[in-house]
């Protein structure tokens, strides 16, 4: 039961972070804040592998049974995509976020000690469980800003004052989450092969994270060709999230849900 | 969105163009577009989708080659013809996708089952991935995005590295898929401990004789422990948390369940009830057990007995707290399953392997899945079930798959970059 130690790592990663993003919005105003901010980070960080590095070892198994361990793995790799996007496109609040999110996990598993030995049906125990879910969450995420993005496009031209760059960050945005949207959806395909036999049955879940991946291919051929019909991209841009919307939370609502695999109430 | 719309250059000057003048644009996309939906549903209505046969080995391979063949004589000798042209061009892809997004979205409302709705019956609306009107788009679409790939694959550039990958990676996984499906072969088997099998079964439930046979040594479930739950005595549902995160029966461990305090105070995994009290036991069937206490908060008051999940052999048992609620236990859950088995060949050879969930074993071409067991016995099961699945396209499918994931990280990595810099 080396879980009894995770109150004590996951609090002093939790305060590493927080610190970090504290640092991190003051960076804002003076640049070079940003470097504590990042060692901030790297030490939490630091401090979490070395938690499941341990249980890893005390359990004698990779720890990926329970609810509790997979969020212990989305808090692990959550910084480190955050980085990697960071290091690239330089987006100060995709990292900010990446942490809140991999703390808001450790607090989920904080507070609910009984998800530590939630179960895990056979078919989930797969190294592509992990995978699967996290660049999901990074793509739905990224996504998200784009439409953000695109709602203040939709604002600034009621206004009067649309600028192009807007909509260049929301194309930049929507490039990398359909990015991850792609890997997710493949990710997802090969798992089904190793579990269930076949890459792909069509399963609700599938079939709307299918049309939004169609969404998003549209917005991103559309404005390919047509770099000045700015009102018809923030159009199907919003109709695209209309679309990821559904598959993340309304699957489970449609007529078609209790044949899917991805729903997982008792 | 505007139909009346030019193609590509928007910097140009607009001047008004009739329908079907050239370039064909969006408007004609679309009337194309819904012209082959249209046929596809009237062919669905007047023919039926049963006609449609699916192609095997080895005329899949020759319509593959064909198919390109000919996509690349289109392009290499058809250019200038207007249809060809047309292809070529995003109104074409984008209608495309338009419409192949608007009939999976039935999919995703419609439950593809058998309808009591004639409409949707006869038109097809519950069989969309064999349906006329979705195959007839989906060609389009195909020709385009082939059509593209060769374009751009014949006027390679670096730069068009990533639209190489994503669009012939997606290319090679659809056509490899659909074709594909004509060589798929999915079939399952029973087995039983201690019994040579090789009977198996197909998605038509023809029964067939493998070339090898199974041999199932030892079937084995680790079970989770069972859960703890708090019913409501008038309804019989779970009453606690909305049903989720219950607790993991453990001994010693208190949890708290509304007003009360539950305490497990022993814990048999295998019992069964002699008289006032469960005893541990090694026999079939027998459930776990537990020996709780639980104590209401509000008045002190301590009710103390045992409860059990039950088995296919032996009903469970639940703590009766007071007129509104009692305590029972879940039944357990598979932690994991797995098969030992030995694989035994014409030739004598004889192949020993574990199957498990997640962990399939690759054998002549054949890949072997542990699918299921009896779940009413459930960790007394001596029934093993396996999936075998023979997928000679899969190499191909992979391909595409790992070009387009290749591709992702090309587009993640640069961004929107290309087009800004035009």
């Amino acid at each position: 039961m080396t879980w009894i130690d995770f109150p004590f790592y996951s609090s002093i990663t939790g305060f590493l972070w927080v610190l970090g993003l504290i640092f991190l919005v003051v960076s804002y105003k003076k640049q070079t804040l940003i470097k504590i901010a990042h060692l901030l980070f790297l030490l939490g960080w630091a401090m979490l592998i070395t938690f499941v590095v341990k249980l890893w070892i005390e359990l004698d198994r990779p720890p990926m049974r329970t609810l509790g361990e997979t969020r212990l793995w989305y808090a692990t790799f959550l910084p480190l995509i955050g980085f990697i996007t960071y290091i690239r496109w330089k987006y100060k609040w995709f990292l900010a976020y990446s942490i809140l999110m991999a703390a808001m996990f450790l607090a989920i598993n904080y507070l609910n000690p009984e998800t530590y030995s939630k179960t895990l049906m056979p078919a989930l125990q797969s190294p592509w469980f992990i995978p699967h879910v996290l660049v999901y969450l990074f793509s739905y995420a990224v996504l998200a800003a784009s439409s953000i993005v695109a709602i203040k496009g939709w604002y600034d031209s009621y206004k009067g004052n649309f600028n192009i760059e807007t909509l260049k960050l929301a194309d930049n945005l929507v490039y990398i989450g359909f990015a991850f949207l792609t890997l997710g959806l493949l990710f997802g395909a090969l798992w089904a092969k190793e579990a269930w036999g076949h890459y792909w049955t069509w399963d609700p879940k599938e079939v709307w994270a299918f049309l939004t991946w169609m969404g998003y291919l549209i917005y991103i051929h559309y404005r390919h060709f047509h770099n000045h019909k700015t009102k018809q991209a923030l159009t199907i841009l919003a109709l695209a999230f209309v679309v990821l919307l559904v598959c993340w939370f309304g699957v489970n609502y449609l007529p078609v849900a209790n044949t899917s695999v991805h729903t997982y109430t008792n | 969105m505007n139909l009346f719309d030019k193609n590509m250059s928007e910097n140009t000057i607009k001047f008004q163009r009739k329908l079907w003048e050239n370039p064909w644009g969006y408007a004609e996309s679309f009337f194309i577009g819904f012209g082959l939906m249209l046929t596809g549903f009237f062919l669905e209505v007047f023919a039926g989708s049963e006609h449609i046969v699916t192609v095997s080995y080895p005329y899949n391979i020759f319509i593959l080659f064909g198919y390109i063949l000919v996509l690349f004589v289109l392009y290499k000798k058809f250019a200038d013809k207007q249809l060809i042209r047309w292809l070529t061009k995003v109104p074409a892809s984008i209608s495309s996708i338009v419409l192949i997004t608007i009939l999976v979205m039935f999919m995703g409302i419609i439950p593809q089952v058998p309808s009591t709705n004639n409409l949707i019956n006869n038109l097809g609306l519950n069989r969309i991935t064999t349906n006329w009107a979705f195959l007839l788009i989906l060609f389009q679409f195909l020709t385009c995005l082939g059509l593209i790939s060769i374009k751009r694959i014949l006027q390679f550039k670096w730069s068009n590295f990533g639209f190489i990958l994503n669009h012939v990676g997606l290319f090679l996984a659809l056509t490899a898929g659909m074709l594909g499906t004509g060589d798929l072969q999915r079939l399952s088997i029973n087995l039983y401990e201690e019994k040579p099998s090789w009977i198996a079964t197909d998605a038509q439930n023809n029964q067939l004789e493998l070339p090898f046979a199974f041999y199932l040594k030892d079937f084995v479930i680790e079970e989770y422990a069972p859960k703890l739950a708090l019913i409501d005595n008038s309804t019989g549902s779970i009453s606690q948390n909305k049903g989720n995160n219950l607790y993991l029966v453990e001994k010693d461990e208190t949890y708290f369940f509304n007003n009360f305090e539950v305490t497990v105070e022993d814990y048999l995994p295998n019992a069964i009830r002699f008289g006032m009290r469960y005893e541990p036991v090694n026999e079939i069937g027998a459930p776990p057990a537990a020996f709780i206490s639980v104590k209401n908060i509000e008045n002190d008051s301590i009710q103390k007995g045992w409860i059990s999940s039950g088995s296919f052999r032996y009903s469970y048992e639940s703590l009766k707290i007071n007129d509104a609620y009692s305590m029972v236990m879940t039944i357990p859950e598979a932690k994991k399953f797995s098969s030992d088995i030995d694989i035994l060949t014409k030739e004598g050879e004889r192949i020993s392997t574990v199957l498990e969930v997640n962990k399939p074993f690759k054998f002549r071409g054949y890949k072997i899945y542990q699918l299921s067991y009896d779940d009413k016995m459930g960790k007394w099961s001596n029934l093993s079930v396996l999936e075998l699945v023979k997928d000679p396209w899969l190499p191909l499918i992979y391909l595409g798959i790992f070009m387009m994931i290749a591709g992702a990280i090309y587009m993640f990595w640069m961004g929107n970059k290309i087009t800004k810099n035009e």
